[in-house]
């Protein structure tokens, strides 16, 4: 299961981006999301952030981000209409509590809180896009031109975390056949219990770090100024992905400044539609940002179009 | 480079590698040059280009998350140019043969691959003197040819200066132009191997091939240093083909009389991974009170899973594992540890106390056990009483596995299980390793052990089972598996086959071989030399 939320090499169209472009693209679409606030809007971003998912072949990668954007949506769709005294359709008021007063559950509490779940679910799916289309190393390498040491440190750290969670279980079942029953003992005894685990996978730790620095020592390491290997080339296709973010970014952030993005839910809901900038500016965004999901999906058809860009 | 461990083998190979003294500090003395110069003034970078080192546990050797990235790392270090990186990467991957995993990530290679790539990023900076510790310790016997043959051919038709240290010296002594003996911290011998076998032989040190300390013992002119050479010597040497002996009947203690029952059996066990992968199929085996058993197979065959399975460690899906007639999944609470010891692959895993002693009273004090002596009388068996009060951490890896074991041992378990624990020893610890289980199985304990070790389980274990994919293939004894088989089998064994029926270990070609030279049948050949 854990490996499924990781990157996996399958040779989609997605993954044979240029990083940079990949991480423009994805930034544009977080950018929005945090940004446009018409419910409309966010669900138009959520679209195409499923498709995108859909065309890089993770729809069961993202069940698993589903379950957890799920509950905390309806966490904040419970919660927010209790504890929002603000809106002016009153649906139901509740018993006074010392404190808190009355509380009022009201539709425009409810209307918000379901925008906001919305919301969520668009930019953890947006890290789940990320995940299963960039591949973690050239994102770092991007870095490694101005922060070469922490783009290394970095990198051991994500090469051992695999190896490190392998070794925690079989120290785990090594002291469960010592006699450590971790079921057992109150609260505190069983943090000593798991902090012993811990404890053991530090010692083993630091002495394998003695090694893979004798290691990185032996291959001319801190002998002078690094260069830095990067197999990445810039193509055509990234050129369309770069513009077509930066068109959505660009028209996203000019139709908020005049107010097409934005919606106000408090005292009372407003008009969805407003007139047909609104609609048209949602259609220009949302056409820019699925470029990508429309190109996949063309070069998957037409191999002529994938020689081409 | 051969020599016992602590015999300072692998410091002079840091030394050759330039990492001793400016990597570890400490005092050192004499010089040590390169080419003609001192090897301490050279730039660190030149140093590089010029000798490369490849350590002995592929896992801690590597940086990167990728495959390229990691052979590109050293000569990132180096501070060259886009496109030479570029060309030496791409040449070092076609050379090895690393080209379909070129986009793989390094956490998903297996133990021989990820020791050919820690190769390859030494190879890409390329140097012309490469320095190898104890390479393929950690391999199995496919990935440790596969890396044998790479070294030779490197050798062969590159021209790379080699230095080599290896324990498990039948597979390489051939290569070998020098041979050098460490002892002590001091090079005691230096020479071609022909000699060098003699001299060991005469000193009585046992690290030469098997073969060659036959022959010379025998007193044969020439000690051979293959198979193959040693099969031609033997053939011309008998001039009656001696008659093949009845495959050796010696059984281990009988197993079969019904008045003793099982101490472990497992029946009907399946296994599957959380992931789908269907790891044991039908496993039926019983182990009586005495046995000493071991389970020999591929990587991936199951043994690592069977014995976890026997140890409690995971729960089968169908079958039972019944130790001393009880199921140890279906009691409420489980404490299999008790009954079974289990010693896995990494003893690093057990230790975390601040001194030996204290680690064998952890374990009896989690199981509410009293210390009536038997602290003292482990750590006395097992040669641990003058490490009693030293931090288990301060300790080599053969005593660390020691205390490892003792930890276990403390509850007086009738059941012995042991995952690979001849991995990375050299000779002597073995030997004491394997007269230590036998004298416990001759106590009444029963041991269970994998290892990929043929020749350790012909010298100790009367009982072999063979594994492949998930099934039990063979079960029987060392002479009925090991004897018949023609691939499984000891460098020995491999020597006698079809000559002399019957021999798998040294003492049992001395004995068979030896009064054949006395009564005349066979003749010694080969000229000395």
């Amino acid at each position: 299961m854990l490996d499924k939320l990781f990157y996996k090499e399958k040779g989609l169209f997605l993954q044979s981006l240029h990083p940079l472009a990949a991480l423009a693209y994805l930034g544009t679409l977080l950018v929005l999301a945090l940004v446009f606030t018409n419910p409309l809007y966010l669900l138009g971003i959520l679209l195409v952030v499923v498709l995108a998912i859909r065309a890089s072949d993770g729809l069961e990668a993202w069940e698993s981000y589903l379950k957890i954007a799920l509950f905390m949506m309806v966490m904040i769709m419970l919660i927010n209409p209790l504890v929002s005294p603000a809106g002016s359709t009153i649906i139901w008021q509740g018993p006074r509590i010392p404190v808190f007063g009355r509380p009022t559950v009201s539709l425009e509490a409810i209307c918000y809180g379901a925008a906001m779940g919305v919301r969520l679910l668009s930019i953890i799916s947006i890290f789940c896009l990320y995940n299963l289309v960039v591949h973690p190393d050239k994102a770092l390498n991007l870095f490694s031109r101005f922060a070469g040491k922490s783009v290394l440190v970095i990198s051991l750290a994500t090469r051992m975390f695999p190896a490190m969670v392998r070794e925690l279980e079989n120290i785990r079942g090594v002291q469960w056949l010592r006699g450590v029953d971790f079921s057992k003992g109150s609260a505190r005894e069983k943090v000593r219990k798991y902090s012993s685990l811990v404890n053991i996978l530090l010692l083993s730790s630091l002495e394998g770090s003695l090694e893979t620095a004798e290691s990185m020592q032996a291959r001319a390491f801190g002998s002078g100024p690094r260069t830095c290997f990067s197999r990445n080339r810039w193509r055509s296709r990234d050129t369309l992905f770069l513009s077509g973010s930066a068109c959505a970014l660009g028209a996203g952030l000019w139709g908020l400044f005049n107010g097409f993005g934005s919606f106000t839910f408090y005292p009372r809901l407003d008009y969805l539609i407003s007139g047909p900038g609104t609609v048209a500016l949602l259609l220009i965004v949302l056409f820019s940002l699925s470029v990508p999901v429309l190109i996949g999906w063309g070069c998957e058809r037409w191999p002529y179009l994938n020689s081409k860009i | 480079m051969a020599g016992e461990s602590g015999s300072g083998k692998s410091s002079l190979a840091r030394v050759l590698a330039g990492l001793i003294p400016d990597f570890y500090g400490g005092r050192f003395g004499g010089k040590v040059y390169f080419q003609g110069r001192e090897m301490r003034g050279m730039d660190r970078r030149k140093l590089a280009r010029q000798v490369g080192m490849v350590f002995q546990d592929p896992e801690k050797q590597l940086v990167m998350t990728g495959v390229e990235a990691e052979i590109a790392f050293g000569l990132e270090n180096l501070g060259l140019p886009q496109k030479e990186m570029f060309r030496r990467v791409a040449e070092v991957l076609s050379f090895l043969g690393l080209t379909e995993l070129r986009q793989e990530f390094t956490s998903g290679l297996s133990g021989g691959q990820k020791q050919k790539l820690a190769l390859a990023a030494v190879l890409a900076m390329q140097p012309q003197v490469l320095v190898l510790d104890e390479p393929t310790s950690q391999l199995d016997p496919v990935a440790a040819e596969d890396f044998f043959n790479l070294i030779k051919r490197l050798n062969e038709e590159l021209g790379f200066t080699i230095v080599l240290i290896e324990q498990r010296l039948e597979r390489c002594f051939h290569l070998a132009d020098r041979v050098v003996f460490m002892e002590g911290g001091r090079i005691v011998q230096d020479d071609v191997p022909v000699q060098a076998v003699r001299w060991a032989v005469r000193s009585g040190k046992a690290l030469v091939p098997p073969v060659a300390r036959l022959f010379s013992v025998l007193e044969f002119p020439s000690p051979p240093v293959t198979v193959k050479e040693g099969r031609r010597q033997l053939r011309q040497s008998f001039s009656v083909r001696p008659v093949s002996d009845e495959p050796d009947s010696r059984k281990i203690p009988t197993s079969t009389s019904t008045d003793r029952s099982p101490l472990l059996e497992i029946k009907n066990l399946w296994f599957t991974y959380a992931n789908g992968r269907e790891a044991l199929q039908d496993i039926n085996l019983r182990v009586n009170p005495g046995e000493f058993v071991a389970i020999l197979g591929e990587n991936g065959a199951g043994k690592s899973t069977l014995l976890k399975n026997m140890a409690g460690l995971l729960r089968p899906g169908r079958g039972k594992v019944l130790i001393k007639e009880s199921d140890i999944n279906k009691k409420r609470e489980r404490y299999p540890g008790r009954l079974a010891a289990y010693l896995s692959q990494n003893p690093n895993d057990y230790l975390f106390q601040d001194t030996v002693e204290d680690e064998l009273l952890f374990t009896l004090k989690n199981f509410g056990m009293e210390d009536n002596g038997i602290v003292d009388d482990l750590l006395e068996e097992l040669q641990l009483s003058c490490h009693r009060r030293i931090n288990p951490r301060d300790l080599s890896s053969g005593e660390r596995q020691r205390v490892a074991l003792a930890s276990v041992l403390v509850t007086g378990p009738e059941l012995l299980l042991l995952d690979e624990p001849t991995r990375g020893l050299d000779y002597h610890l073995k030997a004491g390793l394997g007269i230590f289980l036998a004298e416990r199985a001759a106590a009444g304990a029963s041991v269970v052990l994998t290892t990929h070790d043929v020749e350790f389980a012909a010298e100790y274990a009367p009982r072999v089972v063979m594994m492949f994919a998930g099934r039990i293939v063979s079960d029987g004894t060392r002479h009925e598996i090991l004897g018949q088989s023609v691939f499984y089998s000891t460098q020995i064994g491999k020597l006698c086959r079809g000559l002399c029926d019957g021999i798998l270990t040294f003492d049992e070609a001395v004995e068979k071989i030896r009064p054949l030279l006395s009564s005349q049948t066979v003749t010694r050949t080969g000229t000395e030399k």
